[in-house]
């Protein structure tokens, strides 16, 4: 990565990237999705990889063709989840499961552009669905956000979830 | 080889009435009836465990189960492929923790047993502790199933020796499983890896939705399906030519309107390149399935294998106690298309049908909360319906199987629990009947009967 590192960052710029975080957790919890979509760039790539168990000396090269990404969206994608969701017709929404993200370990690794950053953060999702099940999910982001004006804004985020088999039945959830 | 549980032998027919068209909740979660069909269903079917292209080279193998066994799926030097216990001979540790990849070796963790990629014996650590005729190393190699074979691409394998070829049982099922495996020059691979998730409901609820439950698709997806299509609902389906088709408790249920699944995948470039191959498909399959690949459909192979021709999306079902499976997922394209058109497929199968796909969404909590309400003392004791359909079987003269008019239908799903009575009920493997005659007998390749080729 061509990222000329950061040491020691601007403590504005931590601050600010931090809150945006909070921000965007909070407002996903309040399924304010609309509010969400605003943080984000119109270019954003968002990516989820998947992860198999291999053996350390396996180095075998990376898929040729689709690598296992389970989402690979851009914005027009991610509003047509949204849709999705606020269409009044998502049977196992309703009445609605509870998510609580806890967002930790952030760290502002890199300032690729004069306006953008890098940043590391973990996620921690709590899942209390319609039946009374709870179902806990990690995963490691790092994300580009891009400073416009006063706001920064998602423009990239590549999530690894820590589990090779998920435990739970689907992922209908923003991460 | 037979497997065989002492204990109690209820009457398996007590729990259905499929020419009524009701079946027993207690099937769904009953932990004797669980372990009865791993026995007599997963110990004597044969079972998918790879797709020929995950292990191309000689030392690649992959990990899987067959039922709860886990196993190892080996490719040979000479290009063949074994299938064996993942399991130590010794203590009974696996001998292989990794999900696939290429090796010489695999070697228990516990005390060193080295095994080659036959599964035979090689080796362990410290050996000089074992004196002359403590162990013999030719019969304590990792046990092989008894039989492994392919279909197209597709590797399945049985621990049952007395278990028919693949190719009878498959039966004139392969009729239809050319529609995904055989449609272009160059056959089938799997791309992309494999999506594991765990959900808490029974492994018959996710083989049957996808053998014949056309009918929910358009009310559990309803909010997928909108927002994919413009806002737009599901189109009504053509009852007068769509049909249920049911082999041996496989089954396919489809349209011949050749689009509808395309539709869905949302990729415009994809339903392209079929739309210019479907000449050549017709050449070479027929015109009646040329016209089918690419509608709404859905099909499973008995007794844990699920795909959606069209929309690529290849699964199994791993049983993982009465109430729990663990579901596997990969995208499955032909080989021949340009990588473009690939990636194409993989998008559109994660954006539907993966983990986070705007269909598969809706699926999974339904099936759990089927199998956990279906438990209740008093609600186990109730039957469920499953008679849709039930006076609409035809003669075709070109689809083989037990047909049904009319793709809303739980025909496919009533030749399924058939099947499973079947098997749970014989204990002889020969003396199961075959549902229904087959027409393709013997033949090779399904390609070679120009009597089923007629619309």
């Amino acid at each position: 990565m061509l990222d000329r590192p950061l040491s020691p960052p601007p403590v504005e710029v931590i601050v600010a990237v931090t809150q945006a975080l909070h921000c965007e957790a909070r407002l996903l919890d309040n399924e304010d999705f609309d509010g969400w979509l605003a943080m984000l760039n119109e270019d954003i790539c968002y990516r989820m990889e998947l992860k198999s168990r291999r053996f350390r000396a396996d180095r075998s090269p990376p898929l040729p063709v689709g690598p296992g990404v389970i989402f690979n969206e851009d914005l027009g994608r991610l509003k047509l989840r949204v849709d999705r969701l606020k269409s009044g017709f998502v049977w196992a929404e309703d009445p609605p499961n509870f998510i609580r993200r806890a967002i930790s370990n952030v760290e502002v690794v890199a300032r690729p552009a004069e306006n953008e950053v890098r940043v590391h953060s973990v996620l921690i999702m709590h899942r209390n669905r319609i039946d009374g099940t709870t179902r806990v999910l990690t995963a490691a982001r790092t994300d580009l956000w891009r400073g416009e004006g006063q706001a920064w804004l998602l423009a990239g985020r590549d999530i690894v979830l820590d589990h090779s088999v998920l435990p739970d039945s689907n992922l209908n959830a923003f991460f | 080889m037979r497997f065989e549980r002492i204990g109690r032998e209820p009457d398996y027919s007590r729990y259905m009435d499929l020419k009524e068209g009701w079946l027993d909740r207690r099937i769904f979660s009953d932990a004797d009836i669980y372990e009865e069909e791993l026995y007599r269903i997963f110990a004597r079917s044969w079972l998918f465990v790879a797709h020929e292209s995950q292990i191309p080279k000689a030392g690649d193998f992959l990990t899987t189960h067959m039922g709860e066994d886990a196993v190892i799926v080996a490719r040979q030097a000479d290009g063949s492929i074994r299938v064996m216990l993942n399991s130590c001979p010794h203590r009974g540790n696996k001998v292989c923790f990794a999900d696939a990849g290429n090796t010489r070796r695999f070697v228990c963790n516990y005390h060193g047993w080295a095994f080659d990629t036959a599964g035979d014996l090689k080796g362990m650590h410290e050996e000089y502790c074992y004196d002359n005729g403590d162990i013999d190393f030719k019969n304590h190699g990792l046990k092989n199933v008894a039989k492994v074979s392919s279909y197209k691409g597709l590797v399945f394998a049985t621990f049952n020796g007395d278990a028919p070829s693949l190719e009878a049982w498959l039966g004139d099922f392969r009729w239809y499983l050319d529609m995904i495996l055989d449609n272009e020059e160059g056959g089938t691979e799997f791309i992309g890896g494999c999506i594991k998730s765990v959900m808490s409901a029974n492994w018959k609820f996710g083989v049957e939705n996808f053998i014949g439950d056309a009918y929910h698709a358009g009310w559990t997806h309803d909010s997928g399906c909108r927002s994919m299509n413009d806002g737009m609902p599901f189109p009504p389906i053509d009852m007068e030519y769509s049909y249920h088709a049911s082999v041996n408790g496989h089954g396919w249920e489809f349209g011949t309107e050749g689009v509808g699944d395309l539709v869905l995948l949302g990729r415009p470039k994809v339903m392209d390149y079929y739309n210019k191959i479907r000449p050549k498909m017709a050449e070479r399959l027929g015109e009646m399935r040329s016209k089918i690949f690419g509608s709404v459909a859905s099909a499973s192979i008995f007794p844990n294998v699920s795909f959606l021709p069209g929309i690529s999306t290849f699964r199994q079902w791993q049983p993982k106690g009465p109430m729990q499976f663990e579901l596997k997922t990969w995208v499955i394209v032909n080989k021949n298309m340009p990588d473009d058109i690939k990636e194409e497929v993989t998008k559109g199968v994660m954006q539907t049908f993966g983990p986070g796909g705007t269909f598969e969404m809706d699926d999974g909590e339904n099936w759990e909360n089927c199998t956990t309400v279906n438990r209740g003392v008093v609600t186990r004791h109730e039957r469920l319906h499953y008679r849709c359909g039930i006076g609409r079987q035809i003669e075709h003269d070109t689809l083989p199987g037990i047909v049904y008019r009319g793709q809303y239908n739980d025909a496919n799903q009533r030749g399924f629990y058939q099947r499973w009575l079947d098997m749970m009920t014989h204990d002889e493997f020969g003396k199961m009947p075959t549902r229904p005659e087959p027409r393709l007998g013997n033949v090779a390749e399904t390609r070679d009967l120009p009597g089923l080729f007629a619309l």
